[in-house]
């Protein structure tokens, strides 16, 4: 017996010996890929635009701007985009610049400090990315109201100066607030490849001004379009706004939805 | 009593044994040079993500499959491409591997097939030449040259060459180009992802 167990153990070792496989060889080939974030806001836009109010019909029915901006976004993340007014903050956060005081400038009435909000805008595309909203006016899609009726629909996402985001409740041009995944975020994409007359990756962008008369800009309204910031509701009645010459800047943001 | 199961279990040894034997036909099959190589696909504009980056001549694959001393005329190999993302590291098997990621991150990664591979030679000896081929998932196997395929001898300049021979003596049917491309357009996370595209050389039994 213990003969035929060495003859098996000796085949064993002969039989693991003698298996070969079939030559083979390999090679291989690592193949990174650097996928790296793109957010290009691609803007075409005079440096400058000007509203000049110098006869009463301005006064009265307002100067509108169309198409004076051109916003091109191509992403590869999620994205938002939205518009924030700004300024040197010279007369105080969250109002226009005053350049020049025309006349004396001692008129108790005339109000140097007009709201960044008063400056509307109308996009040509509506947010397809607004499903979260919250507020009353999601973004800047309606068209300018009548100059009789005042209105926060179209004024512009003002946040005492800063360009912190809009919240739920305010405007965004595409996306919105929140990043739940579901109607807060316009998905990647270019304007290279879209087709069709509309696009959510272009955007025209008409501007307004209305100051009324007495200019008091009865359109600028916080920044969820509910609580009046015209001349007169943000000081008292007899209140106008002071003759002279204001800057701003409208500041456009691209960002990875947040 | 132990007598009947120790006779069956050496002629099944010897019988092993002599299968495995047969086995080989060649004398060399192997690639030259065999050491990896690696490719870069930097995105870093929309352009290039529309539209994609080729890199034509990733890899070149030159075969050497040489006859032993005394020749076996079954003396064939087969060549097949496998992919391999890690799964180690918990990757999806059909997904890239990630090495980092950038912002958010709020889409998917990359997939699999979204890595184009062509295979081409002169002689367009793989029935799949020129064309851009993708694996599903990593368990997917592309034949370049198919295993178990008759003996289509070298020099023959025909579909599925699969004989002894060598990339010096017949360059056009045992060197491959490799080709890839990646078309991510706008439906991934960004990051750094990365994928081992492997080239398998086997003398076919």
């Amino acid at each position: 017996m213990k003969k035929i167990s060495y003859v098996v153990a000796a085949l064993l070792i002969f039989g693991a010996t003698s298996v070969k496989a079939q030559l083979i060889d390999e090679k291989d080939v690592t193949v990174t890929m650097d996928l790296q974030p793109v957010l290009q806001l691609d803007m075409t836009t005079p440096d400058q635009i000007e509203f000049v109010f110098d006869n009463i019909n301005e006064y009265y029915a307002g100067i509108t701007h169309y198409g004076a901006t051109i916003l091109k976004v191509s992403s590869t993340v999620s994205w938002d985009l939205y518009a924030v007014g700004r300024s040197s903050g010279t007369n105080g956060a969250g109002f226009w610049d005053q350049q020049i005081d025309y006349g004396s400038g001692n008129n108790t009435n005339a109000i140097p400090n007009l709201p960044l909000s008063l400056l509307e805008l109308k996009q040509s595309q509506p947010n397809n990315g607004d499903g979260a909203s919250t507020g009353t006016y999601s973004d800047y899609s309606a068209a300018f109201s009548p100059a009789g009726t005042a209105s926060g629909q179209n004024s512009l996402y003002v946040n005492a100066g800063t360009n912190t985001p809009p919240t739920l409740a305010d405007k965004y041009i595409g996306g919105h607030a929140g990043v739940t995944g579901t109607g807060d975020f316009l998905p990647g994409g270019s304007y290279l490849t879209q087709t069709g007359t509309t696009s959510n990756y272009y955007y025209s962008i008409d501007y307004r001004i209305l100051p009324g008369l007495p200019a008091i800009f009865p359109n600028a309204f916080s920044a969820d379009g509910a609580t009046a910031q015209d001349i007169v509701t943000a000081n008292a009645a007899g209140k106008y706004a002071e003759p002279g010459v204001y800057t701003m800047y409208v500041q456009y943001i691209l960002l990875e939805d947040q | 009593m132990y007598l009947k199961p120790l006779i069956a279990t050496c002629i099944l040894l010897v019988s092993f044994t002599l299968v495995t034997q047969a086995q080989l036909h060649c004398g060399l099959v192997s690639f030259d040079p065999n050491t990896s190589e690696s490719s870069m696909l930097t995105f870093d504009t929309p352009t290039k993500y529309q539209s994609g980056i080729t890199i034509n001549g990733a890899a070149r694959l030159k075969i050497r499959v040489l006859d032993k001393n005394i020749a076996d005329p079954l003396c064939s190999w087969n060549l097949t491409m496998l992919i391999d993302n890690n799964p180690g590291a918990g990757t999806p098997n059909n997904e890239w591997e990630q090495l980092t990621l950038y912002g958010n991150g709020l889409s998917a990664n990359p997939l699999i097939q979204s890595l184009e591979i062509r295979v081409r030679n002169a002689c367009s000896t793989s029935p799949n030449d020129g064309v851009y081929q993708t694996f599903t998932t990593t368990t997917d196997i592309i034949d370049i040259i198919a295993a178990l395929l008759p003996v289509t001898p070298a020099g023959s300049c025909s579909n599925n060459v699969n004989g002894p021979g060598d990339y010096i003596s017949h360059y056009d049917e045992f060197h491959f180009d490799i080709d890839i491309r990646v078309i991510p357009k706008f439906a991934f996370n960004p990051g750094v992802f990365q994928l081992n595209l492997r080239f398998h050389l086997e003398e076919n039994p």
